[in-house]
């Protein structure tokens, strides 16, 4: 994803729930092709999921990148699951603690989960772990690209 | 009887099993846990003929695990009051004797059993007629009547008949 983009929103959540379609559609393009044979075949727990999400796409309105604390589980999840031996899903280089294959996992986009953020009014908005912005405490973004 | 029926169960799969088998996983553990089970509601399963669907895993806080819920057809066996069925005799002793159809058990108590048929002790329990002519004894066939049901949530138990026309032995072992 471009910088510039990402920088101009770096502040707010406010004003940017429209448009990601087109750049993420490409950006995973590119990602498929770069790890596919790495992975083998990646995407166990929801594959059917892609199309509705995308149909969803334009209406979801909340924001596109992941809060910390989505972060802090996922993380957690993942690293729990590895280190009861769920299949990776990135290729290792000599890493063998579980929350270090987790975030190695989640730079590279292969977590295979989707979020449910429930929202106020008892709806909800599913996103992939692989659509969303992800950044650090430094506000600094992490994998993607 | 027997009821082809579709059911769904939440299955609990544990994160080793994930990956491009997942669903194989699921479909074996599946198999695992609910053949040969029963449910007071539906009887006993039998067998699972198909799985309709599997939905989208939860993943469980905490432990790791991803729930999935899942449709499948299975064959149960759920016997009825007034039901006639054939059963094999497992034990006879004076109070009447118990036999099995499949994986259902049924008494059939002395006051069921025909006034003309009296119990004979021995290392070979058996009740026969005055004449001789037709024993019950283990490993016998016979056709009964269901009369009452017991059904508790993972258990069900059958009181059977042979006092009625057309019942009794079909299948004398002691005779081939």
């Amino acid at each position: 994803m471009a910088d510039d983009d990402y920088n101009e929103v770096d502040m707010g959540y406010e004003d940017e729930p429209a448009e990601p379609e087109i750049e993420e559609g490409a950006e995973e393009d590119i990602d498929n092709n770069n790890n596919e044979e790495a992975v083998g075949e990646g995407e166990p727990i929801e594959t059917e999921e892609k199309v509705e999400l995308e149909q969803k796409g334009a209406t979801r309105k909340t924001s596109k990148f992941m809060t910390k604390y989505e972060r802090a589980r996922i993380l957690g999840t993942r690293a729990l699951q590895i280190s009861m031996n769920a299949p990776v899903m990135v290729e290792l280089e000599g890493e063998t603690d579980p929350l270090e294959i987790a975030m190695k996992e989640l730079r590279e986009r292969k977590i295979p989960f989707t979020i449910r953020r429930s929202l106020p009014d008892g709806s909800y908005e599913d996103w992939g772990v692989d659509e969303l912005i992800v950044e650090d405490s430094w506000k600094r973004q992490v994998g993607g690209n | 009887m027997f009821f082809h029926i579709v059911l769904e169960r939440n299955m609990q799969l544990h994160p080793r099993h994930f990956g491009r088998n997942l669903r194989e996983h699921l479909v074996s553990k599946l198999m695992k846990d609910v053949e040969g089970t029963c449910s007071g509601r539906h009887g006993f399963v039998v067998a699972i003929t198909g799985v309709d669907s599997i939905g989208k895993g939860l993943i469980r806080d905490g432990t790791g695990f991803v729930t999935f819920p899942v449709k499948y057809q299975c064959v149960v066996f759920r016997p009825f009051k007034g039901e006639i069925l054939e059963a094999v005799v497992t034990m006879v002793n004076k109070m009447g004797f118990f036999a099995e159809a499949g994986p259902v058990q049924i008494f059939v108590s002395n006051h069921l059993i025909p006034d003309d048929m009296e119990f004979q002790s021995g290392d070979m329990p058996n009740y026969t007629t005055s004449d001789g002519s037709v024993k019950i004894q283990k490993d016998s066939e016979v056709r009964l009547k269901i009369i009452g049901t017991r059904v508790d949530a993972t258990e069900i138990f059958c009181i059977g008949t042979i006092k009625d026309d057309f019942l009794g032995v079909i299948n004398d072992p002691t005779a081939v």
